[in-house]
């Protein structure tokens, strides 16, 4: 009898916790008819895939696709090229006295920073350089976004390996940089996907500066762009559904091929 | 009879942990379960504790049917291998968590606990918290845990198995002579023969989830009813050697043991003979056989001498001082009377 | 005497000047552009925000938002967390799905609440009108007491699986050991859950906290796309009155002001909390 209200219950959470995102692919599979049908349709309806390629062909989505596709891969790749040695640093070298948990410590706040304070900043500073409405400022950002969760999860990741293969391999002859790249590096592959994993997301989903930073079509990610065609009072039901359904589309694929990671990576990372 | 279970049976996936073991033990005995890994010793514990469920048998405590019982509501008291303290618990309130549990009011508590911590020489370390004592600390308040609620059963899972060799010695004679203080039917598991001859009343020998030989240490010693229990039990092991028996004597080549008892077909047998059954001589005796020696081991006490002969090998004990170098030509002597015989066939032992 | 610089500074190095480029320097930036407007260096901006009744609305705006979430989304995560941990089977296949909403783009998951918080064409109002109810004044987002109500029902939505997770995590890596000795003691489930898992739950609990606590008190993109911070100012958080300020009115310099002592605020509440952390 418990066993029976306790799935019942995970069933419900997992209703409701899948049930929107449900809806929003039906409307955008939806004629408008059926869209403002009442009461709702849930699941007999005739698809149509109008919604999808007017978005393509008349809104420019295709461009805000690409440019969200080049900011996020870009700020990742840079975010760890950075962010993997600085783990290695602080996980492998003797620091004297403090130092290595007060770097880690001011390298965590600054995850803490709200995006609020240095958006203005940013702002001026980018304008001034010119590099305001451009993919290269975002990207800068977002590096910033996440170059202190890199660091954060890829240091536990390092301490976790056992030292004497590096060492054996230093014996040999070996250099640092060697070290970190021929054997480190293959041997942290599982935490780097997930943490690979959770930048890209975060870049891909990052709104507030993409909105602040590229307000011309041009520069526009697909967040900015769907925000760009919602005013208060009207919204288009299908073009906007179909949009938000692009938007989630390459999340949920990234999100699959690592979701073994994440809990295991969370944990990890979480409760060190 | 106190503690009892029937025809328990066992499987984790495609593999058998216990097959239909049937036990009993009568009350304040100490019990050992012994045997290798992978045994299913421990199985048999946590399935008594209610941690496990048997697929097949019944658990019995007392006459009481206990087998689908909460382990909560068993009345058996456990202490775990990694003693399984509870790390945010002060020492004092680790001790009186069974009491507490039940509700009793904190003045009893208290004095409870006071009374168990002397007891077991931790009241100093009252306010201490798990991970600022030592391992012998540690598996004394996992003791005293157990004991504050005066249960119908202990069951001790490997609890020594985590100390070095000198405190597991020491805290093994302070275990023995507590259990006989408290009078409670004891379970023991352990994987070392030399803490069960030295703890048990009884030893319960597994070995892949069958019981092989239930006894006392002493018959256990003399009269193993397998291979198995003979190989296992006594150190260093007891010499076994096959061969064949016809016609009323025994051959293995270089040896030759008559066996009147012993008439009817051919038979493969195999010769068990402890190393303490066995003579030495440098020099040619009448009748014994000769062999080369292998090592010798002077242990301080005595000599251990390992003889090798005809592709076999056998140890045997010598007097403290005994020189041999490797190599070298002696004579042993089986004494005939101390000899184990078992059929090569079934394993069992021949009496 | 010469101090040798850590072997391992070259390696943190790179990391640490692009940080110190991204962070530091904006600041530094930020305090000078809060303390100028056109004519030079003011203490204006700092003095107008004190008697500034917009801005502690939405202060206090968006102190609630994150309390009312912040409760809701620790007690459902924490329930459903220690029920998908009680599941025999379909644990990773309940899991999954519970991640799903918080792997949305935000703007995203506010557009999906907008349609289903639409009044007419809504799949919310249209459920109720199937069961009877009447909708005609169940405005949802336009309402004033709804609309802040609404805003945080979706930012439950979407966060509550990230309290899941990490409290999951944190289930994880509490030893079998102990909670089987509290079985045996005598402890039933609540008992245990209380006695046991909770107190060596509490460095999760305080970090996932933590955490969320300080996402939610800079919110920004939900209420952007669901109200705009309307109706009125309804719904107007700290950050979109500062953005409102500086983007829409060009004000930087009182913008700035604000953005300043926001910060200035929420690092004293997180080293409060990380104070707490340190003494469990």
């Amino acid at each position: 009898m418990k066993t029976i209200l306790k799935y019942s219950a995970a069933l419900l959470a997992m209703a409701f916790a899948l049930a929107p995102i449900y809806w929003l692919i039906t409307i955008s599979l939806k004629t408008e008819i059926d869209q403002f049908a009442s009461p709702p349709v849930w699941f007999t309806f005739t698809p149509t895939l109008r919604h999808y390629a007017g978005i393509f062909a008349h809104d420019a989505f295709g461009h805000y696709f690409l440019n969200s596709l080049i900011v996020s891969t870009c700020s990742t790749l840079i975010a760890l090229a950075l962010g993997l040695p600085a783990a290695y640093g602080l996980a492998r070298f003797r620091w004297p006295g403090d130092w290595s948990r007060g770097i880690s410590f001011w390298i965590l706040s600054n995850r803490m920073l709200p995006p609020i304070v240095t958006i203005i900043p940013m702002f001026l500073m980018l304008r001034e350089i010119h590099l305001l409405n451009s993919l290269a400022g975002l990207i800068l950002v977002d590096v910033g976004l996440n170059l202190p969760f890199v660091v954060w999860m890829m240091r536990g990741f390092v301490e976790d390996l056992p030292r004497e293969i590096e060492e054996a391999a230093l014996l040999d002859g070996e250099s640092r940089l060697g070290v970190l790249l021929l054997i480190v590096l293959p041997l942290v592959r599982p935490g780097l996907a997930a943490t690979a994993v959770f930048c890209l997301i975060v870049a891909w989903n990052e709104f507030l500066f993409a909105l602040i930073l590229s307000q011309t079509q041009s520069a526009m990610t697909l967040p900015v762009g769907i925000a760009s065609h919602v005013t208060q009072y009207e919204i288009q039901w299908g073009a906007m559904s179909a949009a938000g359904v692009v938007a989630i589309l390459p999340v949920l694929i990234f999100a699959s091929a690592a979701q073994r990671y994440f809990v295991r990576g969370l944990s990890l990372g979480a409760i060190k | 009879m106190s503690l009892r279970v029937e025809n328990i049976t066992k499987r984790f996936g495609a593999r058998d942990a216990l097959r239909g073991v049937t036990l009993e033990t009568r009350d304040g005995e100490f019990v050992v379960l012994l045997g290798p890994s992978g045994c299913g010793k421990s199985t048999l514990l946590r399935i008594i504790a209610g941690l496990e469920e048997p697929d097949q048998g019944v658990v019995r405590l007392h006459d009481r049917d206990i087998t689908q019982l909460d382990p909560s509501r068993r009345d058996v008291a456990m202490v775990f291998q990694g003693y399984a303290l509870y790390p945010h618990m002060t020492v004092a309130q680790n001790i009186g968590y069974p009491l507490r549990v039940r509700r009793r009011p904190s003045s009893e508590i208290s004095a409870e606990v006071e009374k168990v911590a002397a007891r077991l020489g931790l009241a100093h370390l009252l306010r201490n918290q798990p991970k600022q004592l030592s391992g012998g600390e540690r598996q004394r308040v996992a003791l005293a845990r157990a004991i504050i609620r005066r249960p119908q059963a202990f069951l001790m899972d490997e609890p020594l198995s985590n100390l070095d060799s000198r405190l597991r010695i020491d805290m093994r004679a302070e275990l023995k002579h507590l259990q006989h203080e408290l009078a409670v039917v004891t379970l023991y598991v352990t994987h070392d023969q030399v803490e069960a001859m030295t703890l048990a009343s009884r030893i319960a020998i597994l070995k892949d989830g069958l019981l092989q030989q239930y006894a006392t240490p002493p018959e256990i010693y003399h009269r193993p009813a397998n291979l198995f229990v003979a190989g296992f039990v006594g150190s260093p092991a007891m010499n076994l050697l096959p061969g064949t028996a016809e016609s009323g004597i025994f051959h293995r080549a270089g040896l030759s043991i008559e066996l009147p008892a012993l008439t009817g077909a051919r038979r493969d047998l195999t010769l068990g003979i402890r190393p303490e059954d066995v003579d030495f001589s440098m020099a040619e005796q009448p009748g014994w056989t000769p062999a080369r020696v292998w090592v010798t081991e002077d242990l301080g006490n005595e000599t251990l001498i390992r003889l090798s002969f005809d592709e076999a090998f056998v140890t045997l004990r010598a007097p403290a001082g005994t020189r041999a170098g490797i190599d070298s030509l002696a004579w042993f002597r089986i004494r005939p009377e101390r000899v184990h015989w078992f059929d090569s066939q079934t394993t069992e032992a021949i009496r | 005497m010469t101090r040798r610089l850590p072997p391992g500074l070259v390696w943190v190095a790179p990391a640490l000047l692009v940080l110190a480029a991204l962070s530091i320097y904006p600041l530094l930036y930020l305090i000078k552009v809060s303390l100028s407007d056109a004519r030079g260096f003011t203490f204006e901006h700092y003095t107008r925000l004190f008697q500034d009744r917009l801005f502690t609305v939405a202060a206090g705006q968006t102190l609630f938002y994150a309390l009312a979430a912040l409760t809701l989304e620790f007690f459902l995560g924490l329930a459903l967390a220690l029920l998908v941990d009680s599941l025999a089977h379909g644990r990773a296949l309940v899991r999954v799905s519970l991640l799903a909403p918080m792997l949305l783009p935000p703007v995203v998951a506010a557009v999906i609440w907008r349609l289903i918080y639409n009044p007419e064409f809504g799949v919310l109002n249209g459920m109720l009108r199937q069961l009877g109810f009447h909708t005609a004044n169940l405005t949802w987002t336009s309402g004033r007491t709804s609309a802040m109500l609404s805003v945080i029902l979706v930012d439950v939505w979407q966060w509550t699986p990230f309290l899941f997770l990490l409290l999951t995590a944190g289930l994880q890596s509490i030893p079998s050991e102990p909670l089987e000795a509290a079985r045996v003691d005598g402890a039933g489930y609540w008992r245990t859950l209380r006695d046991v898992v909770l107190p060596l739950l509490k460095p999760t609990i305080l970090l996932a906290l933590l955490l969320r606590a300080m996402d939610l008190l800079r919110i920004f993109d939900q209420i952007f796309i669901l109200t705009q911070g309307g109706p009125g100012s309804a719904t107007e958080t700290a950050s979109l009155y500062i953005y409102r300020t500086a983007f829409r009115f060009s004000n930087f310099g009182y913008a700035a002001a604000m953005s300043f002592v926001g910060l200035v605020i929420t690092t004293l509440a997180a080293r409060g909390l990380m104070r707490l952390m340190k003494i469990s």
